[in-house]
């Protein structure tokens, strides 16, 4: 790694500054490269159509918000956005609640069967045959009658919690059990204890594991394609704007693809500046877990 | 005492419930139709081990299988270094280091499938903006048709590399992190410079750590298909068919080619044998990983 070493013959002094050099431009070239395609799209979402599929410029000639208009209104990205926030919100919540309800039962009580429940949670984590199982799940919605809902999407989605579980389970083990004691002694009961002393406890995990659950559930492409293949006012974002590929004259929309990406990317962008640390947190927590 | 363990299992209750019925249920449901000729209305027929006879007879399927191949092995190649790199140099001191690891992960927090679509505007080889700037500046003479046959799968991999290499970078550092700067230390002390701190202290260390993160790597980018959907649907000529995107065209009709392949039945046991090779795949690179390990 340290470049001295290919230049013996050069000054020690020169040969620091020509290993600086290589380095920067590397990592710089990296940077530019990672944030090029996003760079692109929201400075493309101002562009005409002309603009973008004919002259090659990286910077607007001149800024017209009105694709956000036409896209929010004529595309529909306004009912997108409404079931995204619903699915995402609604899925978070449900996934934070189911998975640190168990979480604090596994953690606290001695229970016949939690080994088997332990086993059970672990291994749907490893078991995966892909789409087989959308087909079961789509019929059991359909049994439910919540296939016409967005609620058969956020059920499923929140059926898959053992990440999030696994997670909260590793900060469980930091809350003190004496806690959960005094606060019996002064007339809590297991369910109060959860509410009002647990949960304000683990406020940073949950904050961690809700990121986590939040981003998955807002860039789930394939389950709200499958539920939404007859009922379209029931799309996603990524479904909405993956369909406008096909629509009829959308290849010659481009700019109305663009404002869709951008508004699709737009609330993870802002969430992701300004819990930059909580992302990076994510990440680390499943390589431990 | 015995109040406090009918608490929990109502604790319990929701995530084992939900677990079981949209999780195991739909499992089992693939593996008994695994055995039958069924389509997806109509009545199942039971054929006992035929489904599978036909997976090793389907041509389209081994093709998707070598595609996949080509596809992983073309990410893991550049991805694994490029974030190890990465991330042993965003480990040292540097300054704007906590920038640049911000940067790096970013790409990695969008939906493969909205991404996909940035790209396919980028790509397009009509009038997409990197033709168009390559144009400009005489960089090629011809537009180059990025989807096309020759070029679609090299597309694909960038695209999967671009979306990855934060992701990786970010795991080799919690891993480099893990390693106790004693050694470092002690070697320094024994008059080790930057090169032989790396190559006798950061790499035999991250050892373990790397075997898991490559593995992790390998069936992750083994069952990646969003964004190839998105972007190409498999194609031109399913240049660009990978297995699990083979799978879900079995199963759901999205196009007028995919109707005519529905096969619930069928796709079952070829789901069932895709993830054979998968956890095949896993577990062969587990056994090798482990003997190389046991050589150093």
């Amino acid at each position: 790694m340290n470049p001295t070493n290919t230049y013996h013959t050069l000054s020690p002094k020169l040969a620091r500054w020509t290993g600086k050099t290589v380095l920067w431009v590397f990592l710089l070239t990296a940077a530019i490269l990672a944030i090029f395609p996003i760079v692109i799209v929201v400075l493309g979402s101002f562009k005409t159509n002309q603009e973008l599929t004919s002259s090659a410029t990286i910077w607007p000639q001149s800024w017209h918000f009105s694709n956000y208009v036409q896209a929010w209104k004529n595309a529909n990205f306004s009912r997108f956005t409404l079931n995204s926030i619903f699915v995402s919100v609604a899925t978070t919540i449900g996934t934070l609640l189911v998975a640190s309800m168990s979480a604090y039962a596994v953690n606290r009580v001695h229970f016949f069967g939690k080994k088997a429940y332990s086993l059970l949670m672990a291994s749907t984590l490893f078991i995966s045959i892909g789409a087989v199982v959308l087909r079961p799940q789509f019929d059991l919605m359909v049994m439910l009658g919540l296939n016409k809902t967005l609620w058969g999407i956020i059920i499923i989605l929140v059926s898959a919690h053992a990440t999030c579980y696994f997670m909260l389970i590793g900060f469980f083990r930091s809350i003190p059990k004496d806690l959960d004691e005094a606060a019996m002694i002064d007339g809590c009961n297991f369910y109060s204890v959860y509410w009002r002393i647990v949960l304000p406890l683990l406020r940073p995990a949950l904050a961690v594991a809700g990121l986590s659950a939040f981003q998955g559930s807002w860039n789930e492409y394939i389950l709200p394609l499958v539920f939404t293949m007859s009922n379209p006012e029931l799309q996603t974002l990524p479904v909405g704007l993956a369909n406008l590929r096909y629509g009829i004259g959308a290849a010659a929309e481009i700019q109305l693809m663009m404002a869709g990406a951008c508004l699709s990317i737009l609330p993870l962008l802002v969430v992701y500046v300004f819990a930059n640390k909580s992302f990076m947190q994510v990440t680390l927590g499943a390589v431990k877990g | 005492m015995k109040l406090k363990k009918v608490h929990a299992y109502v604790f319990v209750f929701p995530s084992l419930f939900l677990t079981l019925v949209f999780g195991i249920y739909p499992l089992l449901w693939a593996l008994r139709y695994m055995f039958y000729d069924y389509q997806g209305f109509g009545t199942p027929v039971f054929i006992g081990l035929d489904n599978f006879g036909r997976v090793l007879r389907d041509h389209q399927f081994w093709s998707s299988v070598g595609n996949t191949g080509i596809y992983a092995l073309g990410k893991l190649l550049v991805t694994v270094p490029l974030s190890l790199i990465l991330a042993i140099i965003l480990n040292r001191k540097l300054k704007g280091r906590s920038l640049l690891r911000a940067i790096y992960y970013l790409p990695t927090i969008f939906s493969a499938s909205v991404m996909a679509i940035v790209f396919f505007i980028i790509f397009n080889s009509y009038n997409g903006i990197l033709n168009q700037l390559l144009l400009k500046y005489h960089l090629v003479s011809a537009p180059i048709n990025w989807l096309g046959a020759d070029h679609a799968m090299l597309t694909t991999i960038i695209i999967a590399i671009w979306g990855a290499v934060g992701n990786y970078m970010l795991l080799f550092l919690a891993g480099l992190q893990g390693i106790p700067n004693d050694l470092y230390e002690a070697a320094s002390l024994d008059g080790a410079n930057e090169f032989q701190k790396l190559k006798y202290v950061t790499i035999p260390m991250l050892g373990p750590v790397m075997q898991m993160i490559i593995m992790l790597a390998i069936t992750i980018s083994l069952k990646g298909y969003e964004s190839i959907m998105v972007l190409t649907e498999g194609g031109p000529y399913g240049k660009t068919e990978v297995m699990y995107l083979y799978l879900f065209k079995l199963l759901f009709p999205v196009s007028a080619e995919s109707q005519s392949l529905q096969q619930l039945g069928y796709g079952s046991a070829v789901g069932f044998t895709t993830a054979l090779i998968v956890g095949g795949v896993t577990f062969i690179y587990f056994r090798i990983s482990k003997k190389l390990n046991d050589v150093y």
